[in-house]
């Protein structure tokens, strides 16, 4: 009888101590927000940069004369050169990074449950090959060149978009080629094929356009970068994360049967066919999205799950929030880090994400407990 | 529960592996599926438990077709214990065995200290309670399969499919686990290699060769040294034993003895 109640103790604890976990690493999520805009080329004071934060996030009623809370002098917190770094620059920033980071983190865990494989990432059907080639054609050929009307208009994060969508099609359509169910081994094998396939592409109008400038441009686009960030781009990848969030929180049960396998999954009541097309495509969507707005972020959406399984363990109501949040605040500081690394210059995010993932991640194969999700052998 | 196939045929790569099969299994009855290696066994359990269709033919629950019902439905009612596939991800034991109790559960709603219990209760029945908070993929084969069954048993099904349940399990467990499922009085459908584990538990046996159902009947009638000889292609001899009472096979090898 003692040891039943001690089991249920246990148990709960453990939950206890989870769902503890992901409060603070939600609170860390927001001070690493309000900590990040204080960071810059440009010092601020940390009171000035908090003025106009509050100033400007409570639409001006904290600080104003009318409502009498009054926090010092605050001209310069809705004008000048101070204003536009804090709220308009630095402020979109940082929360791009972090809306960026949730949803990288989430999609990298969705995918690997998905396709039951832990090297899975967002960009596993091919996402930013696509993506690429679509940057690349966009801004060293100009979509201006072959298409006229609203199409020669549209920017390099539509024709990124455009050819994130494409790529995630035609693996889509290779994996069901012969028939049958789709299987992990079909999926990642047709993002192989279509990634090398895509590439070749994108090589070839790099090699055609000879253009130094748009060649620096595409490498740049392709090693990801926050520095686009304003608010009037926030809103699709906000809007993107938290639909995502609302949606997969409604998903975790059923994620954590599909990482028993495909007959499990199936003899436990998940119908798999189904889910596993819906999961690729709602989770290839929001990487797309995340890559239209700030280029390929390589390793947050591969690391971040596997770094948060190897101390929650793989129950989804417990990983997939720590994970996004833990993404989030890792994308938050990579940027910092990219901001003020190189004094006056900024190196792209992606190359920080890859130079601290990297030993991590190798840290993480030297340690015999964590097995990548698998065992250790 | 009532499980029917009705001439069944499954074809893998466009070749006939399961041709025209019909079985069925009653209530409470505990049914053998015996065969040589690539008879056909594995492949007819897979239509069974849906992650196989069949290209002709209809598998029902009392006389529902099973295309009309969702897999959520089959699995409140039907478990399976199947051979075992590694996994990529890793679970606690305890985390694997509630995992049992999914299908009835809605995609809110928390684990109960109800869940915990049948989970714990599960854990037990298979002898496995003092592993519930090991990690799944450091146990040895057979636990691993004890843990699977486990799982199937927290599901609280009213029939079970197994296949080659005692694979990898030394002989205390294989009696072990064929006595929990049949104490369970629950409808089973089991896959076996042991003819004498079959002779001990099963009451009713259809024998699979090429695909088809070559023998049915109540297992003693059919286990027979001739049909021994013709399905499997081994020499034997099936007595009465004087301690159990029940049918025993004895095999004999094919190299002459000096």
């Amino acid at each position: 009888m003692s040891k039943k109640t001690e089991t249920k103790v246990y148990t709960n604890s453990r939950h206890a101590f989870l769902r503890v976990l992901i409060i603070v690493f939600a609170i860390a999520l927001v001070l690493s927000i309000l900590l990040a805009v204080t960071i810059g080329a440009v010092k601020i004071s940390f009171g000035d940069v908090y003025r106009i934060v509050i100033y400007n996030a409570t639409h001006f009623k904290i600080g104003s004369v009318e409502t009498g809370i009054l926090i010092g002098d605050l001209d310069f917190a809705s004008k000048g050169t101070m204003y536009e770094i804090v709220w308009n620059v630095r402020m979109p920033r940082v929360m791009m990074g972090a809306i960026v980071g949730i949803l990288l983190a989430m999609c990298g865990v969705v995918m690997q449950a998905t396709v039951q494989n832990p090297l899975a990432d967002p960009y596993i059907l091919g996402i930013s090959s696509g993506a690429s080639l679509g940057a690349t054609f966009s801004i060293m050929i100009g979509a201006s060149a072959l298409f006229s009307g609203v199409l020669a208009g549209m920017g390099t994060a539509f024709w990124a978009f455009a050819g994130a969508l494409g790529a995630m099609a035609l693996v889509m359509t290779l994996a069901h080629v012969g028939g049958g169910r789709i299987t992990s081994a079909k999926l990642v094998l047709a993002g192989c094929v279509v990634g090398s396939l895509f590439g070749a592409f994108t090589n070839i109008i790099v090699y055609i356009g000879q253009d130094a400038e748009n060649m620096k441009n595409v490498t740049y686009w392709l090693m990801g970068s926050m520095a686009a960030a304003r608010w009037h781009n926030l809103a699709l990848p906000g809007i993107c994360m938290v639909a995502g969030l609302l949606f997969f929180i409604t998903q975790l049960r059923t994620m954590n049967t599909l990482l028993l396998g495909d007959e499990a999954a199936i003899t436990l009541g998940v119908d798999l066919g189904k889910w596993r097309r819906v999961y690729m495509v709602v989770t290839s969507l929001l990487s797309a999205v995340a890559v239209c707005t700030c280029g390929i972020v390589g390793f947050v959406g591969l690391m971040i799950p596997h770094i948060v399984r190897g101390f929650v363990g793989s129950d989804h109501r417990f990983l997939l929030p720590i994970a996004a949040l833990a993404g989030g605040i890792f994308l938050i500081w990579t940027d910092v880090l990219a901001r003020v690394i190189i004094p006056n210059s900024e190196i792209p995010i992606g190359v920080i994400t890859s130079a601290i993932g990297a030993p991590i991640f190798v840290y993480m194969m030297i340690k015999k407990s964590y097995g990548f999700g698998g065992a250790d052998r | 529960m009532r499980l029917e196939t009705k001439d069944v045929v499954v074809s893998l790569s466009r070749k006939d592996i399961v041709k025209q099969v019909s079985v069925q299994v009653r209530e409470n009855e505990f049914v053998g599926l015996l065969g040589p290696n690539g008879s056909g066994k594995t492949t007819l359990l897979k239509s069974i438990y849906r992650v196989l269709r069949p290209s002709a033919g209809y598998i029902s629950i009392d006389g529902t077709d099973m295309r009309q019902l969702h897999v959520k439905d089959t699995a409140k009612r039907m478990g399976v214990v199947s051979q075992f596939n590694n996994l990529a991800f890793d679970f606690t034991v305890e985390e694997m065995v509630l995992m049992g109790r999914a299908p009835h559960k809605k995609a809110f709603s928390q684990d109960t200290e109800e869940d915990y219990r049948i989970a714990r209760e599960a854990l037990e029945k298979v002898d496995m309670l003092d592993f519930r908070d090991r990690s799944f993929m450091t146990l040895s084969g057979g636990e691993k399969q004890r843990i699977l069954l486990a799982r199937t048993l927290a599901q609280q099904v009213e029939m079970l499919v197994l296949d080659e349940p005692t694979n990898h399990l030394d002989i205390k467990y294989q009696i072990q686990i064929m006595d929990v499922v049949k104490s369970l009085g629950i409808g089973v459908l089991a896959a076996l290699h042991d003819l004498n584990l079959t002779l001990m538990y099963c009451t009713y046996v259809y024998v699979l060769k090429d695909g088809r159902i070559v023998a049915d009947g109540p297992t003693e009638d059919v286990i027979t040294e001739d049909l021994i000889r013709r399905v499997y292609e081994v020499d034997c001899s099936v007595e009465r034993h004087p301690k159990s009472g029940k049918l025993h096979v004895t095999f004999f090898s094919n190299l002459q003895e000096d």
